[in-house]
């Protein structure tokens, strides 16, 4: 059982404040990703809980214990580092056992354990080569192995797979949930990657200038942003946002985006769930890619676009749709529309619609 | 490199060769001169031109290590086989070695002035490696306050010829009691290369990441702990490289040893040259007493030599 709770952390780092008044509560067994751009606070906050770095204000408790004036040996958490940190001159063998050695633990059981923990990492044939002879994949193992191996209360882990290529990071990506699923224990994963945040999250947290924006699931997150930050940041491509105008003619309600005449059609509860900001133009109207309906033939509620860029992603298209000043892109199955320049239809999905205010950038809750 | 050479690259590089090749032995040949002076019969020690094909002997080596005297009469026959062989050597030489009353051989002070180099050696280089270690580790990881100042301060040291310090020094030291004491040699000598170490050290140290301490920090160890477990080890280059300078200075000084010592504490340096004035000159002595001197030191490069490399190219490329 390790539960984690921030309490108003604050930190500075001379004039600039990194931290704001941040509160987080992490359940037992959760893995919580820590997402958001670099210089955002997310791996600071990290090394706060870790001790690597003293708050300002606040406290951190570790299931229930203010730990904030505890030295990091103090605080028995693992953490495992972007650079990987294996020490250069010491065997993967010993660097697992290393840990271990500062508790004065029995020999037998020192080794019992690391070749348990290589075991579950499929490491057992590298325990005794040294770091430098190592590919990328392996070392982030036995950095995982070592952090592992102490049974910690919780794993921190600030970006841990982003200095490997892509096809690696994958497959290890794949492997640190596996791991979680088996072992099971309090995880927080820094990273500025919001596919890893989505695949491997039960909850992420989202940061941006010191300041949580948004904590929930992946779903929760992608479907249901609090704000333009987390609606632009998360989700690939990026979720269009176009200023709007909102009219209602004749018992009809239109969104027009770009300064068109005729706006896309949507239903008449808009209004009520707006609950008055339609009069204001400081609306902004989100929706992602999938949002963007397509056809090529004309049809009730569509209106005539452009297509004016196709990028090929292999199993879908990103199409990218001229609408007055504006452009839409939307996702369409490959080779849809044929080719650049090419007019076709569109209108906008109500139900993966999202409004914002402009001034604020906050979501105002319309789900149709 | 291009591949394939040009006749004109050929040529360059053929040139660099023989250039190199001129300026080794315009390096090696006083190290040349000294090592076969010190095997050289007295007579063809100072001939003009030089002796360079002769019969190597080790009476120098001898007369290094004993106390004599001129002989005023020739050794009785009885006398000359009944002196072990290196005995006969000196009365070749026309001087007898000088025993005591039970007849017992009277060593040179030689010896135990090249102990004292080795003893003020190794403990100033000790002392000034470790704690230039422990500074430069303060100075890498932690926010210390007028950083910059403290660092120049610590190189100011070293901004000024020591020798101008030198008549201050000796009085203060007499003042002190420390002159012609081991331990005063040792002061002088850690102060001298503290400050070299320091930054020679916190170049070697910035370079190490600190993820590898705030690891071992993670992993329940205390920053002593850290320091020792992971510092140091990975710092070993760098520790050996300024070893090997703070090593060279200090059993190579000259001006202080020769003013602050006298007897006791005399180092090697000043002594050797303290013979040609006793007599006539035996130049074959004085190189023996030299050749003897370097052998440690080169002794201890060579031994050393992968790191020193490293030292002397590090920071010259960034990683």
């Amino acid at each position: 059982m390790t539960q984690i709770e921030l309490r108003g952390v604050q930190k500075w780092f001379g004039a600039v404040q990194v931290i704001k008044d941040l509160n987080l509560t992490i359940a037992d067994n959760e893995f919580i990703v820590l997402l958001g751009q670099s210089g955002c606070g997310k791996t600071t906050t990290l090394r706060a809980i870790a001790g690597l770095e003293t708050i300002d204000e606040g406290d951190i408790l570790i299931d229930g214990k203010k730990v904030q004036h505890l030295k990091c040996s103090d605080r028995d958490i693992a953490m495992v580092f972007q650079s990987f940190s294996l020490y250069p001159h010491m065997t993967v063998y010993e660097n697992i056992a290393f840990p271990l050695r500062a508790t004065r633990m029995a020999k037998a059981d020192i080794d019992k354990a690391v070749r348990e923990v290589a075991q579950v990492l499929r490491i057992t044939d590298l325990l005794d080569r040294r770091p430098s002879a190592l590919s990328g994949g392996d070392m982030q193992r036995v950095a995982i192995g070592r952090a592992l191996v102490r049974r910690p209360k919780a794993m921190l882990m600030d970006e841990p797979i982003g200095a490997l290529d892509a096809k690696l990071r994958e497959e290890m990506r794949a492997e640190i949930k596996r791991l979680h699923v088996k072992q099971g224990s309090t995880t927080i994963y820094v990273t500025h990657d919001q596919i890893e945040a989505m695949s491997l999250a039960d909850r992420i947290v989202i940061m941006h200038e010191g300041v949580l924006q948004q904590v929930g699931t992946p779903e929760e997150v992608y479907q249901r942003p609090t704000n333009l930050f987390v609606a632009q940041f998360v989700g690939s491509p990026v979720m269009n946002v176009a200023d709007t105008t909102i009219r209602e003619t004749g018992g009809e309600v239109a969104v027009a985006v770009g300064g068109t005449e005729r706006g896309f059609p949507f239903p008449r509860e808009l209004l009520s769930k707006l609950n008055g900001h339609a009069a204001s133009d400081g609306i902004a109207l989100g929706v992602r890619p999938e949002g963007v309906l397509v056809r090529l033939e004309p049809a009730d509620g569509f209106l005539p676009v452009e297509a004016q860029l196709i990028e090929p992603l292999g199993s879908f298209d990103i199409v990218d749709l001229k609408v007055g000043k504006e452009v839409l892109r939307a996702r369409t199955k490959s080779g849809f529309i044929s080719g650049t320049g090419e007019k076709v239809f569109a209108r906008i999905d109500p139900a993966q619609a999202h409004f914002f205010d402009k001034a604020s950038g906050r979501s105002l809750g319309v789900s149709l | 490199m291009a591949a394939v050479q040009t006749s004109g690259e050929r040529a360059l590089n053929k040139i660099a060769i023989v250039a190199v090749l001129i300026i080794t032995i315009i390096f090696l040949a006083p190290i040349y001169w000294i090592v076969s002076t010190s095997f050289k019969p007295r007579n063809l020690a100072t001939t003009i031109p030089p002796t360079v094909v002769f019969t190597p002997e080790i009476s120098p080596f001898v007369k290094l290590m004993t106390k004599r005297s001129q002989l005023r009469e020739q050794p009785t026959p009885e006398e000359y086989a009944a002196a072990p062989w290196w005995e006969r050597m000196v009365f070749d030489g026309g001087e007898k070695v000088v025993r005591d009353g039970r007849g017992d051989v009277q060593w040179s002070a030689y010896p135990s002035r090249f102990l004292n180099s080795l003893i003020v050696a190794v403990t100033s280089t000790v002392l000034a490696v470790g704690m230039g270690t422990f500074t430069a580790y303060g100075f890498s990881r932690f926010k210390v306050k007028g950083e910059g100042d403290l660092l120049f301060f610590i190189l100011s040291t070293r901004m000024l010829p020591p020798v101008v310090v030198a008549i201050p020094m000796f009085l203060m030291y007499r003042m002190v009691g420390l002159t012609d004491t081991h331990v005063g040699l040792i002061i002088l000598y850690t102060a001298f290369n503290l400050s070299f170490s320091v930054w020679l050290m916190k170049g070697f140290i910035d370079e190490i990441p600190k993820e590898y301490e705030e690891a071992a920090l993670v992993d329940g160890y205390t920053r002593m702990q850290a320091f020792f477990k992971i510092v140091l080890p990975e710092a070993a280059t760098g520790i050996a490289a300024t070893a090997v300078f703070c090593f060279i200075t200090a059993w190579n000084e000259y001006a202080f040893a020769l003013m602050m010592t006298n007897r006791r504490a005399q180092t090697a340096p000043p002594f050797i040259p303290s013979q040609v004035g006793s007599g006539l000159p035996d130049w074959t002595v004085i190189a023996a007493g030299t050749f003897l001197f370097l052998l440690p030191v080169a002794f201890f490069t060579f031994l050393l030599r992968n790191h020193l490399l490293r030292g002397m190219s590090f920071g010259a490329i960034r990683k």
